[in-house]
């Protein structure tokens, strides 16, 4: 009963500042392309589907898949797990899943809302199939990103600060808050080879066409190598926490 | 002058009840049904000052909401209350200045900091004269052993000596009566035993009054002369100790050891049979209608003893029978 | 002597909190820079955008460098003094707010003085950055200016004390309050981001007279600034208003909280 409450506050809540956040970057962007001149390869019309489709990806993004990693090793219960005959690292993955796979289903409201309500454009299948694959891929990045994260909570049980440091990192480096395109020339240099570009920025300006065909395989091989980078430390990082909660009994 | 006075005490809690679903939500904008559940129904005590109670009662019987209205949390539905001469609900904090509280369950000393910095911040909260605190301080670490640990931050010590800084804490202001709930919860032997002396030596020397609420029952036997038992928001005794053992503790057990295997038509008139195992049977009787002595005769000429004992009633017993059994004045005859 | 008590027992109060936050120094560093990040970003997404788009509605970044630090200044002042308002719920939810109802003072008042690991840092960088952003906005500093400023800011904190009051107050009867907070504040650091003006009509209501942030750093700033936008009709002095509107929010508030207190008291049943 109370779960249900849960529930059911967490879908207005999510879906109802979705709404609210898209409204506040039309108008935003209404008033910037009013007054100024707009750049001549992203219309009014395009940058908002911009912004909306990034809140849409929010929705799944800003799951902490593996928390409960964080959780266990606050309270010390983590111990407990490693006496189990269970893949642990598994089970961090999978226990976070029915939370990604709850935000998930509340992008059929959002993306109703997002098509009917605020009219985002829709690009050809083609593109649509490459941004599916490449918001799989930046998914993937964020995973063993927060997993890394939550690995540091073996040596240091205060993570929250570092994970919101790098949630709002993201935010503005990932192109979630404004399209890469738009950052001054000097930042371009080096902001998309940055994991935070592989997360949005690249599925992002795929769905808006402001990466080609051409390139899709040159991006989504830059969002692979995060992923295999990133998957690395995560195994180095869980194997040096295993080894030390082993020796130190949590 | 009784120190608490509580006449036809009540504590009715209101709930809203609404139906399932969106119809339910709907309904319950235009009407609304109440759910009343009486907590406390018509209580009444007094207590003199320096007495030493125990209030005790089985779970969900109105004991904490007793509390709750007597140190100013909750504010009654009806009936008379006055500690020290206040009325709790009408002015709490001048009810607070005067009490004491120790939750077993949950301490009142700030976790990140040294034990003794708690006290300080206690101090200025309670405004106590800055001579007085010092005293206070240094009597309560002589008599609970505080000194070893004054300098630690809470979160590093044991239960016992977390216990022992709560008490500390809250006479610390010298209240006129301090409220213990559970106040030896989860604590070892010898650290209840230190609790315990510390209630009846501050209850002796400075006459303060003590409300004990537990579900330990030795603390009762071993501090409270006078307990007061609630169940279902009533008052179903209220008097000394003693005289509920010598009323109520009317069933003794007799354990007899036979020589042979009992036969399987044990009897023995007077008593029942209420437990066997082996050779050992425990019979049940009541003391007002049969002495020891008797059924030990009448058990002796019907069966060969090897060996015999006689179990008392506690107090645990005695409560828990009249919890289930309902308290009964008059109550004479056989056991249940 | 009820005053000389709460004033003996804010002061140690602040002394805990101090000594707590150097105890956890690490901690503190880390929380600094998530502070730093925090408000960095926000004016770095504003200097990149107006960078590529550098008038919104007649703001410049200048313009919208003032209004942040401006809301900045309040919103840190809030955090300082008002933040442990926010941890009623917990206090609720965990039997600790039985314990402020048997102690001798004004249950809000504990509340507020609960020792925990404030430190004025936010408050000290708001600070720095509004005079960085006043000097570089070229807002005319004036007696007007230098009087009503910390007035403002004062009323600006006051209406986030009122909302969180009223947050808070909530957890009296819902337990998850605490997503919600998250989530006003959020809107609120969003929505205070650009002039008033770029809004619909019923945000503009909603953002004056029902959560009035628009008095902590829009009407204020238009004022400082010159911008005469007829946003609702509203004078331009009215930015000299906030102190009011803070007060006349935070009591609202307050009437809330002291209906929610006697709810949670049982009075009147």
């Amino acid at each position: 009963m109370a779960r249900e409450a849960t529930y059911r506050f967490d879908v207005f809540t999510t879906v109802g500042s979705f709404v609210v956040r898209v409204y506040l970057l039309r108008m935003v962007w209404t008033a910037l392309y009013a007054h100024n001149a707009a750049p001549k390869d992203l219309s009014r019309h395009e940058i908002i589907t911009y912004s909306t489709v990034a809140l849409l990806m929010g929705i799944v993004m800003d799951i902490d898949q593996t928390r409960a990693l964080n959780d266990k090793l606050r309270d010390g219960s983590i111990a407990t797990d490693f006496m189990k005959p269970i893949n642990v690292p598994l089970y961090f993955f999978a226990d976070g899943t029915g939370e990604v796979l709850f935000h998930a289903a509340l992008l059929v409201p959002s993306v109703l809302i997002a098509l009917l309500i605020f009219h985002i454009i829709v690009p050809g299948p083609a593109v649509l199939a490459a941004f599916l694959l490449s918001f799989f891929l930046g998914y993937l990045v964020g995973f063993f990103l927060n997993f890394i994260l939550n690995c540091t909570s073996f040596w240091t049980l205060e993570i929250s600060a570092v994970q919101l440091i790098v949630t709002w990192l993201t935010d503005l480096l990932g192109g979630e808050l404004i399209p890469l395109i738009l950052f001054p020339a000097v930042l371009q240099q080096f902001i998309y080879v940055l994991p935070f570009a592989a997360m949005f920025s690249t599925p992002l300006l795929i769905y808006v066409g402001q990466i080609p065909p051409a390139r899709y395989g040159e991006v989504m091989g830059l969002q692979l190598l995060w992923i295999v980078v990133l998957g690395a430390v995560s195994a180095v990082m869980w194997r040096a926490g295993a080894r030390r909660v082993v020796v130190q009994g949590g | 002058m009784a120190i608490i006075e509580a006449a036809d005490l009540r504590k009715v809690f209101r709930r809203i009840v609404r139906q399932p679903g969106i119809a339910g939500a709907i309904g319950a904008l235009f009407s609304r049904e109440y759910e009343d559940k009486v907590a406390v129904d018509d209580v009444s005590f007094s207590l003199a000052e320096g007495e030493l109670v125990g209030y005790l009662g089985p779970n969900g019987a109105g004991k904490s909401t007793t509390i709750k209205m007597l140190t100013g949390i909750l504010v009654p539905t009806s009936g008379l209350l006055r500690v020290a001469g206040i009325v709790p609900s009408a002015h709490r904090q001048a009810n607070a200045q005067n009490i004491g509280v120790v939750f077993g369950q949950r301490s009142q000393l700030y976790w990140d900091l040294p034990l003794r910095e708690s006290f300080e911040l206690l101090r200025s909260i309670y405004d106590v004269p800055r001579d007085r605190y010092l005293q206070n301080m240094r009597h309560f670490a002589e008599i609970l052993d505080l000194e070893r640990f004054l300098d630690t931050p809470v979160r590093q010590l044991s239960l016992g000596e977390r216990m022992r800084g709560d008490f500390a804490a809250a006479m610390l202001h010298d209240p006129k009566i301090v409220y213990l709930d559970e106040p030896t919860i989860g604590l070892d032997v010898v650290a209840k035993e230190a609790i315990r002396v510390f209630i009846g030596q501050i209850n002796r020397e400075r006459g303060t009054t003590v409300i004990l609420t537990t579900h330990d029952l030795a603390d009762v036997e071993r501090l409270t002369p006078r307990i007061i038992l609630i169940d279902e928001g009533r008052v179903i005794y209220d008097g000394a100790l003693e005289r509920l053992r010598t009323e109520y503790g009317t069933h003794r057990i007799l354990v007899v050891t036979t020589v042979d295997l009992p036969p399987e038509d044990f009897a023995v008139p007077g008593a029942v049979v209420e437990g066997r195992e082996n050779n050992v049977v425990r019979l049940g009787f009541d003391r007002r209608s049969l002495t020891a002595e008797a059924l030990i005769r009448r058990v002796l000429e019907r069966y060969a003893i090897s060996d015999v004992s006689i179990i008392e009633p506690d107090i645990d017993t005695i409560v828990r029978r009249i919890y289930l059994e309902g308290y009964q004045k008059d109550a004479v005859g056989a056991p249940s | 002597m009820q005053t000389r008590r709460m004033v003996n027992v804010y002061k140690q109060y602040w002394r805990i909190n101090i000594l707590t936050t150097l105890e956890y120094r690490e901690n503190f560093l880390i929380w600094f820079l998530f502070t730093f990040i925090y408000h960095g970003t926000a004016i770095a997404s504003l200097w990149i955008v107006l960078e590529r788009f550098p008038s919104m509605n007649g703001w410049n970044f200048r313009d919208m460098f003032f209004l942040y630090a401006l809301w900045m200044v309040a919103h840190a002042l809030h955090n300082t003094f008002f933040s442990t308002v926010g941890e009623i719920p917990d206090h609720i939810r965990d039997g600790e707010f039985d314990r402020l109802l048997v102690r001798p003072l004004d249950t809000l008042f504990q509340a507020i003085a609960t020792p925990g690991q404030v430190f004025p840092d936010e408050l000290v960088l708001a600070l720095i950055t509004f005079v960085a952003a006043t000097l570089y906005s070229g807002v005319h500093v004036d007696a007007v200016f230098i009087i009503f400023v910390p007035l403002i800011v004062i009323g600006g904190a006051l209406i986030d004390l009122g909302l969180n009051l009223i947050i808070s107050t909530a957890a009296f009867w819902f337990v998850k309050v605490d997503a919600l907070r998250w989530i006003f504040i959020q809107l609120e650091q969003e929505f205070t981001r650009y002039p008033l003006s770029i809004y619909s009509r019923s945000v503009r209501l909603l953002l004056t007279f029902v959560f009035p942030f628009a008095f902590m750093n829009y009407f204020p700033a238009s004022y400082f600034l010159h911008k005469h936008e007829a946003a609702l009709g509203v004078p331009p002095a009215a930015g000299l208003l906030t102190p009011v509107i803070g007060i006349v929010f935070v009591a609202l508030a307050y009437v809330f909280w002291r209906f929610g207190l006697n709810r949670y008291q049982g009075v009147g049943h």
